[in-house]
């Protein structure tokens, strides 16, 4: 305890910092290589020389490439990503994220917990029916469910359940910030869509690892001694298939932001992702660039998340 | 006797997901070929009818025949996503491999690298790189090769490290035989049915990707038929024309139930300890 543990915290915030700016400097060096001119396309392919020239000046694209790289990502540790060159006549791009994300955060959290909640059932479910219709047809459901396009999903969602039941909106979204039930009822059909093909994956981990555990010595120990099937099943068993569970879900934030990014679209929510399709078709790249780099902090943070939690989840790590 | 029939069972979604995944394959390779619809034609007179005997999938605004589209299409997306999903893998397994052989700083630097490009979600990833290199078919393929050289990378250098210790691996090298070979003909063969595995259930969502960026407008363009593009015309008309959209999900669904299913099948065959890594 004590100075190992300081050290590791030491070492894994530095390892951290460094994928930041090296995903920071890939990021931006990436959009400088990109073909096309950003001022004429902000401007018009027509535009006077002299307005370009100050557009350039403006945004400080005239500066040398380092120098560049420093502005942005030395304003970005404050909050400061520059200005948007399409958006609403130069927004600050640090506000446009600051707007969106907790819509975004809000909807992949809803996701998330769908998942977890569905796989939760069904995979514990499956695996303590294993071989029995239930588990067949659960495990048949899952693999159902990874194979369809999420956006597809939402929208043969919506066209059963919101022209079926007026209680959820078929378009738009309330912010969690006006109204909580509003935004739990117009974002239930997004997050449902994002979540079902993360539940199928979820459910599949958690069925293999239950039924990894389950004929451990260590549980027909816990049987021995007289604890009931449901004791050992909530603290034995399902207590040591949560950790590959755990990871798993981890691992598929990255893929839950990608289908954020599509159903925000489809369903009109105003966040990152939608922004980010906004940046791309404006070629906006202060936008598209502070849009990766906070989908990039999302990962790593969710990383550094799970570690953590699996590090309290198996007390062999923790020693 | 309880492996043989984890062995049956795993044969028999190996062979459902093999057997629509031919018929899919068929369907997509032949198919265009023997309907007697263009997937390009227009017909105006036939704009939007409902699915019947002549248009099993109905038709679509311009009167083309959504069948014989989604063949088109699932050619054109199967490309792409096989194009990109197999250069990502062969550029991948390459560095992985000779990061593991090499091991020490090179390894540590590639695989840093991995971790970097694999700590952006793979669609942003791809909507990134669509925007760097502009939209359009062969810029899909790239943006989906570069989505998946790090999963590739990562797998191959972790089995490339349990197999370095092997007696045959051993006996390899003291007979003298190069790097290079050994890597090829020693240690790929013994690999390749996981990297396989992967390469299946990455080519399924890949076909997603695709379809999902072609679907905003940042994929493949709307001239060129791909599932995305026909996806995102169904879309235009969803309330007069439920069908277009609805049923060409039906059909990309089932593919991509095929491929997933063979995934499954190969995996539960080659490896039963993989299970647990599931994802796509």
């Amino acid at each position: 305890m004590g100075s190992t543990t300081l050290r590791r915290g030491l070492r894994r915030a530095g390892i951290l910092l460094l994928t930041l700016v090296t995903g920071a400097l890939l990021v931006f060096l990436a959009m400088k290589a990109a073909p096309g001119d950003p001022a004429l396309s902000a401007l018009g392919e027509n535009a006077r020389p002299e307005l370009v020239a100050a557009f350039r000046r403006d945004h400080g694209l005239d500066l040398p490439l380092w120098q560049q790289f420093w502005a942005w990502i030395s304003g970005a540790l404050t909050g400061d990503f520059g200005r948007s060159l399409t958006l609403a006549g130069g927004v600050p791009v640090g506000s446009l994220i600051a707007n969106r994300l907790p819509v975004t955060a809000f909807i992949g959290l809803y996701a998330l917990l769908l998942a977890a909640a569905i796989s939760l059932v069904a995979g514990t479910i499956a695996a303590l029916q294993r071989g029995k219709a239930a588990d067949t047809a659960l495990t048949s459901l899952a693999v159902l469910g990874v194979s369809m396009p999420d956006f597809w999903l939402g929208y043969v969602l919506v066209f059963f359940l919101a022209l079926n039941f007026p209680i959820f909106p078929s378009y738009g979204f309330v912010s969690p910030v006006d109204s909580f039930t509003g935004a739990l009822l117009s974002g239930f059909l997004p997050a449902l869509a994002i979540a079902a093909p993360m539940a199928a994956v979820f459910a599949r981990v958690l069925r293999a690892a239950l039924l990894d555990v389950m004929h451990r010595p260590y549980v027909q120990v816990a049987r021995s001694i007289g604890h009931s099937g449901k004791f050992v099943f909530v603290h034995t068993i399902l207590r040591n298939a949560l950790i590959p569970y755990v990871t798993i879900i981890g691992l598929q934030v990255r893929y839950l932001l990608g289908g954020v990014v599509v159903i925000e679209r489809v369903f009109g929510i105003p966040g990152l992702g939608s922004l980010m399709v906004d940046g791309a078709f404006g070629r906006d790249y202060p936008v598209i660039q502070a849009c990766a780099l906070t989908f990039l902090v999302i990962v790593l943070m969710t990383n550094l998340a799970v570690d953590l939690l699996c590090t309290r989840l198996d007390p062999k790590a923790r020693a | 006797m309880r492996r043989m029939l984890r062995l049956l069972a795993g044969a028999r979604t190996l062979s459902l997901g093999l057997l629509i995944t031919l018929v899919v394959l068929f369907g997509i390779l032949v198919g265009p070929w023997i309907t007697p619809f263009s997937a390009t034609e227009m017909d105006f007179i036939n704009v939007l009818t409902p699915p019947d005997g002549t248009h099993w999938l109905g038709t679509d605004s311009f009167g083309r025949d959504v069948l014989s589209r989604v063949l088109s299409g699932g050619q054109i997306s199967f490309l792409i996503s096989a194009v990109g999903v197999l250069s990502g893998a062969a550029i991948g397994t390459t560095l992985g491999m000779h990061a593991a052989w090499r091991g020490g700083n090179q390894e540590a630097l590639l695989m840093a690298f991995c971790d970097l490009l694999f700590a952006f979600p793979s669609f942003v990833l791809a909507l990134f790189m669509m925007v760097v290199l502009g939209f359009g078919m062969h810029n899909v393929m790239i943006a989906i090769a570069l989505a998946y050289l790090p999963i590739f990378a990562r797998l191959a250098r972790n089995l490339t490290r349990t197999m370095m210790h092997e007696p045959f691996v051993q006996a390899a090298r003291l007979m003298g035989q190069r790097p290079a070979r050994i890597l090829v003909f020693e240690i790929l063969p013994n690999i390749f049915s996981t990297l396989l595995v992967q390469a299946s259930v990455g080519i399924a969502f890949g076909i997603v990707m695709e379809a999902g960026l072609s679907f905003l407008g940042l994929g493949v363009q709307p001239p060129t038929p791909s599932l995305g593009v026909i996806l995102a015309d169904g879309r235009e008309y969803f309330q007069r024309a439920p069908w277009v959209l609805t049923l060409t999900g039906v059909v990309v669904s089932v593919a991509l139930l095929g491929l997933n299913l063979l995934g499954d099948g190969l995996r539960d065959l080659t490896d039963p300890r993989l299970r647990k890594a599931a994802g796509p």
